[in-house]
C-alpha cells in the first residue's frame, strides 16, 4: 500500500471478452488495485453487471483471460479464492426466496469460514430487517438490507456490489455508507460497485471507472477526475477567438457580451487572460457534475492526471 | 479526531494542494499540536470525502517535509518540529508568499518603489488597524 511497494491488483482483466446475445462486452484490460473503492459508472445497459459478473465468474470470458488475486483460473475459481469474494446481485437470486432471513444466512454461513455471526446480527439491527420474515415478502429495501448485513458478515476481501442502495430509503443508505467505510478502515478490502447514484461515488470511490458499449472508456481517480475540467464565465471576449485557446473545450454564448467556456485547466487558463487579454474578465467558475464529467469522457476529451 | 479543513469545490486550486496547505497551516501554526496521531488515510478520506490516493499524497508530502512522522502500524502523528525548525519554516512561507507578491506586481508594471509604499500601507492596516493612507513612513 506504500507507494515504494508493488501495488497488488484484486483482480486483472487481459483482454477478456464476453459475446453476448445483443452485443460482445469488451475486450476489457482493466486492473483493480487491492485495497481501494472503484466505482463502474455508465449508461443503463453498457455491461456494468456483466462485468461483476464475470469477476464472480459466474460467467466466463469468450476470450482473454481475468485473474484474482494474481491467479489465473480458467477454469472453477479455487474455493479458497471465492470465500474471500463477496456479492450482492442487482436482482435477488430465487434460491433463497421462500427462505427467512436467518436461514439464509446460516446457508451462507457454510460458505464462508470468516462468516461472524456476531456482526450479522449487529447489522440485521442496525438495519432493521424483520426477523423470521420468508425474503420474498419483504419489500424490495428490507430485502436488499439483508443482503448487504449478509456479504458484510461474511468479511469477504473483495465486495462486489451491484447498485447496493437500489430500493434502500435515505437512513437505511447512510448507514450502508458507514458501514462499507467502517469495513473499509484498517484491512485490505477492496470494493467494486456499479451504481447512478453520485452520492455514492463521492463518498466511496477511489477510482472511477466509465464503461459505455461494452467497452472501458477509461479508468481515473477520482478527485483527478472531478479537478479536470472547470466551467468558466468570462466577459469581453469573442467566442471565436477563444476556440483556438489550448484547454478550451467548449464554448457558447451565454448572454450579451458573456461567453460560457469548459476549460481543462482553470488555473492555465485565468493566467492566460491576464496575460493575453486584459479586457477579458473572468465572473464565476464551478465545477463540472459528474454527469457532466462523464459526458465529457464519452465525447472523447481525456480527464487530466494533474490532480 | 476532526481536522477543520475545507474544501472549495470550485477553487481551480487542486484537491491535494487545498488539503496539504491548510493540514501544512494547521500543524506550522501549532493548532494541532506535537505528537497529536493523525486520523488513518482511510478514515481522512472519508470525512473529507475524498479518495485515499489525494490523502496519501499529502500525508507523503508532509512527511517529507518533515512535518509528520508515520509509525508502522500505529499510524501517521505530527513530528515534534524543533523551534528553530519552526521558525525557519514560518520563514520560508512568509519569504515564498512575498515572493509571489512582488512577481505579482512586477507582473503589472509595478515599480519599486510604488510597490514598497504598497506594502506598508497594507503593513499598517493589518498590524495596527489604520488605513495607512499618509503613513507611509
Amino acid at each position: 500500500m506504500n507507494g515504494i511497494m508493488e501495488q497488488k491488483m484484486a483482480i486483472e482483466f487481459n483482454g477478456a471478452l464476453k459475446r453476448g446475445t445483443r452485443k460482445p462486452i469488451g475486450p476489457i484490460n482493466l486492473q483493480i488495485p487491492q485495497g481501494y473503492v472503484v466505482a463502474l459508472v455508465g449508461p443503463n445497459g453498457s455491461g456494468k453487471s456483466t462485468m461483476l459478473n464475470l469477476m464472480l465468474q459466474t460467467i466466463h470470458p469468450d476470450a482473454g483471460e481475468i485473474s484474482w488475486f494474481g491467479e489465473k483460473a480458467k477454469e472453477a475459481l479455487p474455493l479458497s479464492i471465492r470465500q474471500q469474494i463477496g456479492y450482492v446481485p442487482e436482482n435477488p437470486t430465487r434460491e433463497e426466496h421462500f427462505m427467512t432471513a436467518e436461514s439464509a444466512a446460516k446457508f451462507r454461513a457454510h460458505w464462508y469460514p470468516t462468516w461472524d455471526w456476531e456482526r450479522f446480527e449487529a447489522l440485521m439491527t442496525r438495519f432493521e430487517v424483520p426477523r423470521g420474515e420468508r425474503l420474498n415478502r419483504m419489500s424490495k429495501g428490507e430485502r436488499r438490507k439483508f443482503e448487504i448485513a449478509a456479504v458484510l458478515a461474511a468479511k469477504p476481501k473483495l465486495l462486489l456490489l451491484d447498485e447496493p442502495s437500489s430500493g434502500l430509503d435515505p437512513f437505511a443508505w447512510k448507514d450502508m455508507i458507514d458501514e462499507l467505510r467502517a469495513c473499509l478502515d484498517g484491512e485490505d478490502v477492496t470494493i467494486v460497485l456499479s451504481t447512478h447514484i453520485v452520492e455514492e461515488v463521492k463518498r466511496l470511490a477511489d477510482y472511477i471507472v466509465l464503461v459505455h458499449h461494452g467497452q472501458i472508456v477509461g479508468m481515473a481517480e477520482k478527485d483527478a477526475l472531478f479537478g479536470s475540467w472547470k466551467e468558466v464565465w468570462i466577459r469581453g471576449a469573442q467566442s471565436d477567438e477563444l476556440k483556438s485557446i489550448p484547454g478550451v473545450l467548449t464554448c457558447r454564448e451565454d448572454g450579451p457580451s458573456i461567453t460560457k467556456l469548459v476549460v481543462s485547466d482553470s488555473l492555465e487558463f485565468e493566467e492566460w487572460c491576464e496575460r493575453e487579454r486584459a479586457n477579458v474578465h473572468i465572473i464565476k467558475s464551478r465545477s463540472l457534475e459528474l454527469e457532466e464529467i462523464l459526458q465529457l469522457w464519452i465525447q472523447g476529451h481525456q480527464p487530466g492526471q494533474s490532480n | 479526531m476532526w481536522i477543520p479543513i475545507q474544501i472549495n469545490e470550485n477553487s481551480a486550486e487542486p484537491l491535494y494542494h487545498q488539503i496539504e496547505t491548510q493540514l501544512r497551516s494547521l500543524i506550522v501554526s501549532g493548532q494541532i499540536e506535537e505528537g497529536t496521531l493523525l486520523p488513518s488515510i482511510r478514515e481522512f478520506a472519508g470525512s473529507l470525502n475524498c479518495s485515499v490516493i489525494t490523502v496519501r499524497r499529502v500525508y507523503q508530502d508532509l512527511e517529507n517535509e518533515g512535518l509528520l512522522r508515520t509509525r508502522q502500524g500505529t499510524g501517521t502523528f505530527v513530528a515534534s518540529v524543533g523551534a528553530g525548525e519552526r521558525d525557519e519554516y514560518r520563514r520560508t512561507v512568509v519569504q515564498e508568499a512575498v515572493e509571489v507578491a512582488v512577481d505579482t506586481g512586477i507582473s503589472v508594471q509595478y515599480g519599486e518603489e510604488e510597490l514598497k509604499q504598497l506594502f506598508l500601507q497594507i503593513l499598517n492596516k493589518k498590524y495596527k488597524g489604520t488605513d495607512g493612507k499618509g503613513a507611509s513612513q
